[in-house]
């Protein structure tokens, strides 16, 4: 690639008109703290700077500037909208500035909501894996018992997990628990049934195959039907995690004293429209960073398929 | 070495109200160290056969005898070669031949195992291909490195149901040649005891001690023939011999009016 062709782009263009539009006269009267704009804007282009002088793959490079690119573009309309134009309600929507002022002095507050989200999440959803992978080995590979599984799987997932919430506070001592408990059965049911599904479609040959070895019934359903049936299983995981973040979130809006739901919901209550909109960035991206990871990992998994 | 017998075998399908014969009363021995091909068109039953040879299948009636012992389902003295594909795609070639000799030698070390999987894949030529996972090699080495599990488990018996028969011309010729020196070996070990199903007439002639021909619709027996060439064996010097000219026309000829009768007639195109 010549020097050109990597530094002449347009988000390096986009920078500068983010930039240019911030010393633009303000329309609002409270403050904007464009400061902070300017800063995460000069940081996010030496980032361009340097992966543009590192990367060498022409198509990760094209990626990476394309999705800067659009980050620049929501900016400026943004800034516009708000500072300087004031198109929008001023109390419902408060410009880039002051929400990413907001967020860093909010930082702790902040990441002790994440944690308590994510530690119902990963416990509830642990717990599920680890139930129903085996039982959908077991039950799946016995003939008789995985056709009526099926059926009794697909009624019991058709049915909402928040609709238990009652059953749960009537049973259970803390908010918490009772969203572990719901996170394990909306991640449950799904894992269950695409095991299952991946237990009874595994190629008859690949049985056959490790049956010629003289596989035992542990070696058969944890070193053949398994791996052989992860491509499914990870179907229904995923299913699971976004289930569980929709439901985790309602919930915590609903009772719970702390959590990322439960972060934008008190503060929207107040009025705080600027730590509203900082709860809804932040969870979204904590979603995006978790289903990232995860789809790492299954990638590495299930690195032998074509 | 282990001497094989087949006594009186049928296996009947039942579908719904029909019952299938696929093995009517099949019987012949194969000695210790003796190759024996079973040759025949679809259908004859000799998949079904070996099926029952590798302990997949359960016999109507009749038995399978190994050394004089009857057997019931699978064992570690058959190693076997299916026709399609059977390598676990999750595992690289070297740790797929490792699976069978793990399965085979009970308390070997990994280590060991690995070594023993290094060695055969060696020997199948496939050493630069060892970390590769199926996918990502033809079928002709897939087919190398299910033979290589085969071999490495160190059975006594080799059970091979159409090795070879998803596999293109020149491939096909490279791998009878190498199955043929494996088996050979230089002279000094003990010889596999092999049953090598196929419906390729040249296949079976190259590589057989016997052959044993197989009618259809029910699968009997309908001939043994032994094949009367020297070994060591060379494929290029033995196909110009007269000899095996007119061994070849024989046994096609057999192998065609066995068909020809079925149909009922001589007007049999081919």
């Amino acid at each position: 690639m010549t020097l050109k062709k990597r530094y002449l782009r347009v988000t390096n263009l986009l920078f500068l008109i983010l930039i240019a539009v911030q010393f633009l006269p303000n329309k609002i009267t409270t403050e904007t703290k464009t400061s902070y704009v300017i800063c995460v804007s000069i940081a996010l282009e030496v980032l361009v700077l340097v992966v543009s002088a590192f990367l060498k793959k022409p198509q990760g490079l094209n990626l990476f500037l394309d999705i800067i690119g659009f980050l620049f573009v929501i900016l400026i309309a943004w800034t516009l909208a708000t500072a300087k134009f004031n198109l929008l309600k001023e109390s419902l929507f408060p410009p880039p500035g002051r929400v990413i002022w907001q967020f860093l002095d909010d930082i702790d507050k902040i990441i002790v909501n994440i944690c308590s989200s994510l530690g119902i999440i990963v416990e509830g959803y642990l717990i599920a894996t680890v139930v129903a992978i085996p039982l959908g080995l077991f039950i799946g590979w016995s003939v008789r018992l995985g056709s009526a599984a099926t059926y009794i799987s697909k009624f019991l997932s058709a049915i909402p997990p928040i609709v238990y919430i009652p059953y749960g506070i009537a049973l259970l001592p803390t908010f918490r628990s009772v969203s572990v408990m719901v996170i394990f059965l909306a991640s449950f049911w799904p894992i269950f049934a695409s095991t299952m599904s991946g237990v009874m479609n595994v190629e008859g040959k690949l049985i056959d195959s490790a049956k010629v070895l003289n596989t035992n019934r542990f070696t058969m359903l944890f070193s053949v039907i398994l791996p052989a049936s992860l491509p499914q299983i990870f179907i229904g995981c995923n299913q699971g995690l976004t289930v569980s973040f929709i439901l985790l979130t309602s919930a915590e809006m609903i009772g719970a004293q702390d959590g990322m739901g439960y972060y934008v919901k008190n503060y929207s209550d107040f009025g705080d429209y600027t730590r509203t909109i900082v709860g809804i960035i932040v969870i979204g991206i904590v979603v995006v960073a978790i289903s990232f990871l995860f789809n790492r990992l299954q990638k590495y998994l299930l690195r032998w398929k074509r | 070495m282990s001497k094989i017998e087949i006594q009186n075998l049928s296996v009947d399908y039942r579908e719904k109200n029909n019952c299938f014969t696929a093995l009517d009363n099949v019987s012949f021995s194969v000695e210790a160290g003796e190759f024996v091909s079973v040759i025949g068109s679809s259908g004859c039953g000799k998949s079904t056969l070996l099926s029952v040879l590798e302990g997949i299948n359960t016999p109507t009636s009749g038995a399978v005898l190994i050394d004089g012992n009857e057997i019931h389902g699978t064992g570690t003295d058959r190693g076997v070669v299916f026709q399609h594909y059977s390598l676990f795609p999750w595992m690289t070639a070297r740790k797929n031949v490792a699976f069978g000799v793990k399965q085979s030698k009970k308390g070997l070390p990994k280590a060991e195992r690995l070594k023993f999987a290094d060695d055969f894949l060696d020997r199948v030529g496939l050493e630069e291909f060892k970390n590769k996972y199926p996918s990502q090699l033809s079928g002709g080495m897939q087919q190398r490195v299910a033979i290589a599990r085969a071999l490495a488990m160190d059975t006594d018996i080799l059970l091979m149901d159409e090795p070879f028969g998803a596999i293109d011309t020149k491939n096909r010729t490279i791998l009878q040649e190498l199955l043929l020196k494996l088996w050979e070996g230089d002279g000094t070990q003990e010889k596999k005891t092999v049953i090598f199903v196929t419906h390729d007439i040249d296949e079976a002639i190259l590589l057989s001690d016997r052959i044993v021909m197989m009618t259809t619709s029910p699968g009997r027996v309908y001939k043994e023939i032994t094949v009367p060439f020297d070994r060591p064996r060379n494929r290029a010097e033995l196909v110009q011999t007269v000899q095996y000219g007119k061994f070849r026309n024989e046994l096609q000829s057999l192998f065609y009016s066995d068909i020809a009768s079925k149909i009922g007639g001589d007007e049999v195109v081919l």
